[in-house]
C-alpha cells in the first residue's frame, strides 16, 4: 500500500501541505536508494537467488549428494536441466545447493564480523576519551588489531581447515575470527569523532555505564556505515569462500559450493563448459549484485554523497 | 643420524630451535623438506617465475588503470566514461578463478581454431626451445597468465584514480595554470595529476603483497611452479620448513610494499621533505 501512495505523489509532485506526517527517516532512506535502479536491480536478483536456493533443490527429482549413472558426463537437456558432472552428478542441484551455501556463509560471516568489530572499534575509540589511562589503554587495544592485522591470517585459516576437514560451519568461524580486525580499524577510526561529541560527554556525567553508552549512543550513530560495511563484507566473503574451496581447502565433498563446482570444472573446462559457465555465472550474479546494493546503501545512508541527488 | 638433521629428540627444544634459527640467521639456511630437499633450492627458482608472472602484471595495470583513470576523468558522464565505469565496474566483482578459467577457456578456442598452440596454458615454459625462440616461447606462457591478473586489478586503479582526479580537475589551481594559459590536457597533466597520483601510488604498493595472494590462484590454475603454488605444496605435504620460507616472504612482500608507499609518497609529494 505504502508503495502505491509513494509512487503517486512522486509523480504528482503536489507540495506537501505542512499539516501532513513529516517523512520519516527509514521512508527517506527507501526512496533514496530505489532511486538508484542498479540497487534495486541487485535486491532482486538476490532474492531470485535465495528462493532459487530454497526451492530448487525441490523442482528437480535430483539430489546434489547422488550421482545419476545413466548421464555421466550429459550436457544441459530436459533431465539434467544444467546438465551434470562427470561423476553423475546433476548441475542444477549442486549449483542451487552452491548457491545457498555461498549466501549462508557470506552473510552469517560478515554479520558476525561487523558485530565484533563494531564492538571492538567503538569500544577502542571510547577509550580514548577516558583520560591518560584510557588513552593508554586505547593505545594497547589499537596494538593488538594491528598485531593481529599482520598475522597471515590466509595460511592459518588454511592450515585450520585442513585440519579439521570441510565443514562449513568452521569455516564461518574461522572467517569469522580472522576477519573482523580490518572493520574494526575503520570504525575506529569513525567512532574517534563520535566519542568527543557532546552526547556521548553528557551521557557519561549522567552516570550511563560504558556498555550502555557504546551500544545505546555509539553504534547507532555509525549504524550507516556498518550496514555498508557489512553488505561489502558479505561480498569478500562470498569471495574468499570460493578462493579457498578451490583450492580444496574450504567446503569439501560432499557437500558442495560454488568454488568446490569451479575446481572441479577446472580439467574439464574445453570439454564439457557447461560446468565452468554456469557456477562461474552465478558466483558473477552473487558479486555483481551485492556489489550494487552496497552502491545504492550508501547513496542512501550517507547525506554527503554526491550520488544521492536531491531528497 | 638424526643429529644432522636436526631432529634428534635428546637435544632440548629450544637448542635445535636455537640451531634451526641460527641456520636462518648466520647461514641463510631455511632447513630441508620431508623428503630431503633443500628448501633455499626450491624458493631460489620460485622467486623468478613469480616474479616474471607478478611484476608483469602489476605494471600493466597500472599504467592500464591510471590511463584509463585520466582518460575517463576528463569526459565525465560521456558515453567511453560510462562504458568504461560499467567494464571495470564487471571486472572488479569478477572471482581471480572466473577470470582465469574465462581466459583459459578463450585461448584453448583460439589454439583449436588457428590448430596450432598460439597460448600455453600451462606451465611457465618449454623445454626444448632456444636462443630467441626461448623468449617468444616466454611471452607464450605468460599471456593468459598476465592478462587474467590484470583483468582483476586494473579495475580498482582504475576507479581511485578516476574519483581523484575528479575531486582536483575543478580545483583552484588547476583554473589558475589553465588562466595562465596552460591547454587543459597540460593543466590535468602537470597539476591536477600530480596532486591525485599520490593515494594511487600508496594503495599500488600496498596491494603488492595482495597480488601475491591473488597469484595463489592463478598460478594453481595455469600450473606455475611459483611462490603461490609452492605455498599450497608445502600445505599439503606438511612441510613446515618450507612453509616458514612462504610465509617469511609474505612478510617481506609487505615490507617491501609498505617502503615503496612511503618513496612513491616522498618522490611525488613536494609537501613532504626527507633530509
Amino acid at each position: 500500500m505504502t508503495m502505491q501512495n509513494e509512487v503517486s505523489e512522486e509523480k504528482v509532485a503536489v507540495p506537501v501541505p505542512p499539516s501532513k506526517k513529516r517523512t520519516s527517516m527509514m521512508r527517506l532512506y527507501y526512496r533514496r536508494f530505489r532511486r538508484n535502479k542498479l540497487a534495486v536491480f541487485g535486491v532482486f536478483i538476490i532474492f531470485g537467488l535465495v528462493v532459487f536456493s530454497v526451492f530448487g533443490p525441490m523442482m528437480t527429482e535430483w539430489n546434489y549428494a547422488d550421482p545419476d549413472f545413466t548421464a555421466l558426463g550429459a550436457p544441459p537437456n530436459g533431465s539434467h536441466w544444467f546438465g551434470t558432472q562427470k561423476s553423475g552428478h546433476d548441475l542444477f542441484a549442486q549449483v542451487s545447493h552452491g548457491v545457498g551455501r555461498s549466501l549462508i556463509i557470506g552473510f552469517t560471516t560478515s554479520i558476525l564480523t561487523t558485530l565484533i568489530a563494531a564492538m571492538v572499534g567503538t569500544a577502542t575509540a571510547y577509550f580514548g576519551a577516558l583520560g591518560p589511562a584510557g588513552r593508554r589503554m586505547e593505545k594497547v587495544m589499537l596494538g593488538i588489531i594491528n598485531f593481529l592485522l599482520i598475522i597471515p591470517s590466509f595460511l592459518i585459516i588454511a592450515l585450520v581447515i585442513k585440519g579439521y576437514g570441510g565443514s562449513w560451519q568452521l569455516l564461518i568461524l574461522v572467517l569469522v575470527i580472522f576477519g573482523w580486525m580490518g572493520a574494526a580499524r575503520v570504525i575506529w577510526s569513525l567512532a574517534m569523532s563520535i566519542r568527543e561529541r557532546e552526547f556521548v560527554t553528557a551521557a557519561r556525567y549522567m552516570g550511563v555505564s560504558s556498555g550502555k553508552i557504546l551500544w545505546r549512543h555509539m553504534v547507532p550513530n555509525i549504524g550507516s556505515l556498518l550496514v555498508i560495511q557489512m553488505t561489502l563484507g558479505v561480498q569478500a566473503t562470498v569471495m574468499a569462500e570460493t578462493s579457498f574451496s578451490f583450492l580444496g581447502l574450504g567446503v569439501k565433498a560432499p557437500d558442495v559450493s560454488l568454488g568446490t563446482l569451479l575446481g572441479g570444472a577446472q580439467d574439464v573446462l574445453y570439454s564439457a563448459p557447461w560446468l565452468f559457465f554456469i557456477p562461474a555465472g552465478f558466483l558473477t550474479l552473487i558479486t555483481l549484485a551485492v556489489a550494487f546494493i552496497a552502491d545504492g546503501l550508501r547513496d542512501a545512508l550517507d547525506p554527503n554523497s554526491s550520488a544521492g541527488g536531491r531528497a | 643420524m638424526l643429529r644432522p638433521l636436526n631432529l634428534d629428540f635428546t637435544v632440548p627444544l629450544a637448542k635445535r630451535w636455537w640451531i634451526w634459527l641460527s641456520n636462518i640467521l648466520f647461514h641463510w639456511n631455511w632447513g630441508l623438506n620431508p623428503t630431503g630437499g633443500s628448501v633455499n633450492e626450491q624458493i631460489s627458482y620460485r622467486i623468478w617465475v613469480s616474479a616474471e608472472l607478478l611484476l608483469g602484471a602489476t605494471i600493466i595495470a597500472t599504467v592500464v588503470g591510471i590511463s584509463l583513470g585520466i582518460y575517463t576523468a576528463s569526459r565525465q558522464y560521456k558515453l567511453a566514461d560510462r562504458i568504461w565505469q560499467g567494464i571495470s565496474v564487471f571486472a572488479l566483482n569478477t572471482h581471480i578463478v572466473v577470470a582465469a578459467l574465462l581466459v583459459v577457456y578463450i585461448g584453448i578456442s583460439i589454439n583449436r581454431a588457428l590448430n596450432t598452440t598460439v597460448f600455453y596454458v600451462t606451465g611457465s615454459s618449454s623445454f626444448d626451445v632456444h636462443g630467441i625462440w626461448k623468449f617468444i616461447d616466454a611471452l607464450q606462457h605468460l599471456f593468459l597468465p598476465t592478462v587474467s591478473l590484470v583483468i582483476v586489478s586494473f579495475a580498482g586503479t582504475h576507479m581511485l584514480q578516476r574519483s581523484l582526479l575528479l575531486d582536483n580537475i575543478n580545483a583552484d589551481y588547476v583554473r589558475t595554470a589553465r588562466a595562465k594559459g596552460l591547454t587543459r590536457h597540460q593543466a590535468i597533466r602537470k597539476h591536477a595529476m600530480r596532486t591525485s597520483i599520490i593515494p594511487v601510488a600508496t594503495q599500488i604498493a600496498f596491494s603488492i603483497p595482495g597480488i601475491f595472494g591473488g597469484a595463489v590462484l592463478t598460478e594453481t590454475i595455469f600450473g606455475w611452479n611459483g611462490m603461490g603454488r609452492y605455498m599450497m605444496e608445502t600445505l599439503q605435504k606438511n612441510d613446515i620448513h618450507g612453509l616458514v620460507a612462504v610465509s617469511a616472504f609474505g612478510a617481506l612482500m609487505t615490507a617491501i610494499g609498505a617502503i615503496l608507499a612511503d618513496i612513491f609518497v616522498v618522490v611525488l609529494d613536494p609537501r613532504v621533505r626527507v633530509n
